[in-house]
């Protein structure tokens, strides 16, 4: 049996915000209305085969002067894998001092990024 | 008291600020001091830990961190002066500004020129007049974000926020991730009032349902809050009753709009506009007031901060000129007013001689508009109330331009032929 199924994605490569309504056919794109140009199409491909997001997040650090230090990824992760990384940073704890670039997990989950520190953080002395 | 001369004065060590502190020494200016209340410089941007930051002006996608330590680290190499901790309680019209630190005491600096980059703090609960209880548990997204991602404290487990303003949806997205659950966002208008990208990424990617034109008629609990009532609304943002419902929650947070932060501004005797909230600028960004310019988000609240970057180098290169005496004061002066769907246009006053980047916010979204300007018709696809729009009148555009002495701008929608 043929599945159909339509799906609205809302292109987000620039201020126009199309919002591109799909037809779809066993998980396949048979018509996409909706759309200006084409890198909104782009944009909706990607979105539906394989969606990335920029991560980020903070993880404890010790004898810093505040107790967060943000991270980043140095790559977009997997949409769906936001909240599994988020699980995994959880409960790591860093020392101070850290410098922005610092690697702070490596490769977690097998991902293939990293997570870096994204600022400065001295060791501060102990009161 | 201690007392000094000074060149120039930057009021607060934000974006605006330490672009424009940055721009004054590499013009020549050797005797700057940044004025910075918070501990650290850096401004909002420490707090801002997602990425969407420098896209425009380094062509990278940068945090909030990142973006501002690359500035930070600027003002550190060129040994510019600045003071933390330090709280300025006035300055006046002759430029006189006075301040106060737990080092230095009360202090007094004479600067010939000042810069103005106090940035815009947010709207509370006050502005809004919501009915109901005052327990804890009710914080504006910016103080959820600092709280959060710089002081290490989770505000909430079971969380409503009300208005859809960038920082909200931002923080709706913080919230989950740090294992809190968003009930609901609720925005009052019929559209988002946020960046679509975050609509998108913060919103739908975690399946936080955006309830708009909804509103929060009254808040419920004593020592804590416990819940929140929200109701439709209609045409004219009143409540429909029998839509109200209630939603269990322990935490209200408030993204309802940013106020440019301009009581120093007042102090000087600096002309304010009531439609920004900020300065009346010309095209350098110098005030009503000779010698003091302003930048960044006490002239207008902008939306991305590369553009804020931007008019803190303006000022601060107009201020470094007028110090060297090389400020020119404008030959004709074209005010400009916001006609149709045009809430604010900024700079108010240029003279129509140079070129010149316009910043606009729209009241309402259109498609298919032609901004008018006198004489002047410049096509643009779409306009949003979320995203400024930038009009650049070219040199070529100038010259085609019939200069009066005021200018509206309008925005209208083509009709059909």
């Amino acid at each position: 049996m043929k599945k159909k199924e339509a799906r609205v994605i809302t292109c987000i490569i620039c201020p126009v915000g199309c919002r591109a309504r799909l037809t779809m056919k066993n998980g396949k794109i048979t018509e996409i209305e909706g759309l200006e140009c084409p890198r909104g199409e782009e944009y909706v491909r990607r979105e539906l085969e394989a969606p990335v997001r920029d991560f980020f997040t903070t993880v404890r650090i010790k004898g810093a002067v505040i107790p967060v230090l943000p991270v980043r990824s140095t790559q977009p992760i997997p949409k769906d894998k936001i909240m599994d990384c988020v699980l995994e940073l959880a409960n790591v704890v860093v020392d101070a001092p850290v410098q922005a670039g610092e690697i702070i997990a490596k490769n977690p989950l097998g991902l293939g990024v990293d997570i870096v520190a994204t600022r400065d953080l001295d060791r501060v002395k102990e009161r | 008291m201690v007392k000094r001369e000074i060149d120039i004065a930057v009021i607060g060590g934000g974006a605006a600020g330490l672009a424009a502190a940055i721009k004054a020494k590499e013009k020549g200016i050797e005797n700057i001091v940044i004025l910075e209340r918070n501990e650290e410089l850096g401004g909002i941007l420490p707090q801002c830990i997602h990425t969407g930051f420098g896209l425009r002006y380094f062509k990278e996608n940068l945090t909030g961190p990142e973006y501002i330590s690359r500035f930070i680290k600027k003002v550190e190499d060129l040994r510019i002066e600045s003071k933390l901790d330090t709280m300025v309680l006035e300055i006046t019209p002759d430029k006189k500004i006075i301040a106060v630190n737990s080092v230095d005491g009360l202090l007094e600096l004479r600067a010939k020129a000042i810069v103005l980059a106090m940035g815009c703090r947010e709207r509370t609960r006050g502005a809004l007049g919501i009915a109901g209880t005052r327990p804890a548990g009710i914080l504006t997204a910016g103080t959820a974000q600092r709280l959060m991602d710089i002081e290490g404290y989770m505000p909430g487990a079971k969380v409503v926020i009300l208005g859809s303003g960038d920082v909200g949806l931002i923080m709706a997205r913080r919230f989950v991730m740090e294992g809190a659950k968003v009930e609901a966002v609720v925005e009052i208008l019929p559209y988002a009032s946020g960046l679509s990208r975050n609509v998108v990424q913060c919103l739908e990617d975690f399946n936080i349902p955006l309830l708009l034109e909804h509103t929060v008629t009254s808040i419920h609990g004593t020592d804590r809050v416990e819940a929140v009532t929200v109701a439709k609304v209609d045409a004219n943002w009143r409540p429909i009753q029998e839509t109200e419902r209630t939603i269990e929650c322990d935490t209200l947070i408030l993204s309802v709009g940013l106020i440019p932060e301009n009581e120093l501004s007042q102090t000087a005797g600096i002309v304010l506009d009531p439609a920004t909230g900020g300065p009346v600028a010309n095209e350098l960004m110098e005030t009503s007031v000779q010698g003091i310019f302003s930048c960044g988000n006490a002239v207008h609240v902008y939306d991305l901060v590369d553009y804020v970057t931007q008019a803190g180098e303006l000022a601060g290169e107009s201020a470094a000129r007028h110090v060297l005496n090389e400020l020119p004061s404008l030959r004709k002066k074209i005010a400009l007013k916001a006609g149709d769907n045009v809430k604010s246009v900024v700079p108010q006053i240029i003279s129509g001689e140079e070129p010149v980047a316009l910043h606009l916010r729209v009241k309402k979204p259109m498609r298919n508009v032609k901004v008018k300007m006198g004489n002047l018709s410049i096509p643009k696809r779409v306009v949003r109330p979320p995203e400024m729009v930038v009009i650049n009148l070219t040199e070529k555009a100038l010259e085609k331009l019939e200069k009066r002495d005021e200018l509206e701008i309008s925005i209208e929608e083509e009709t059909e032929p």
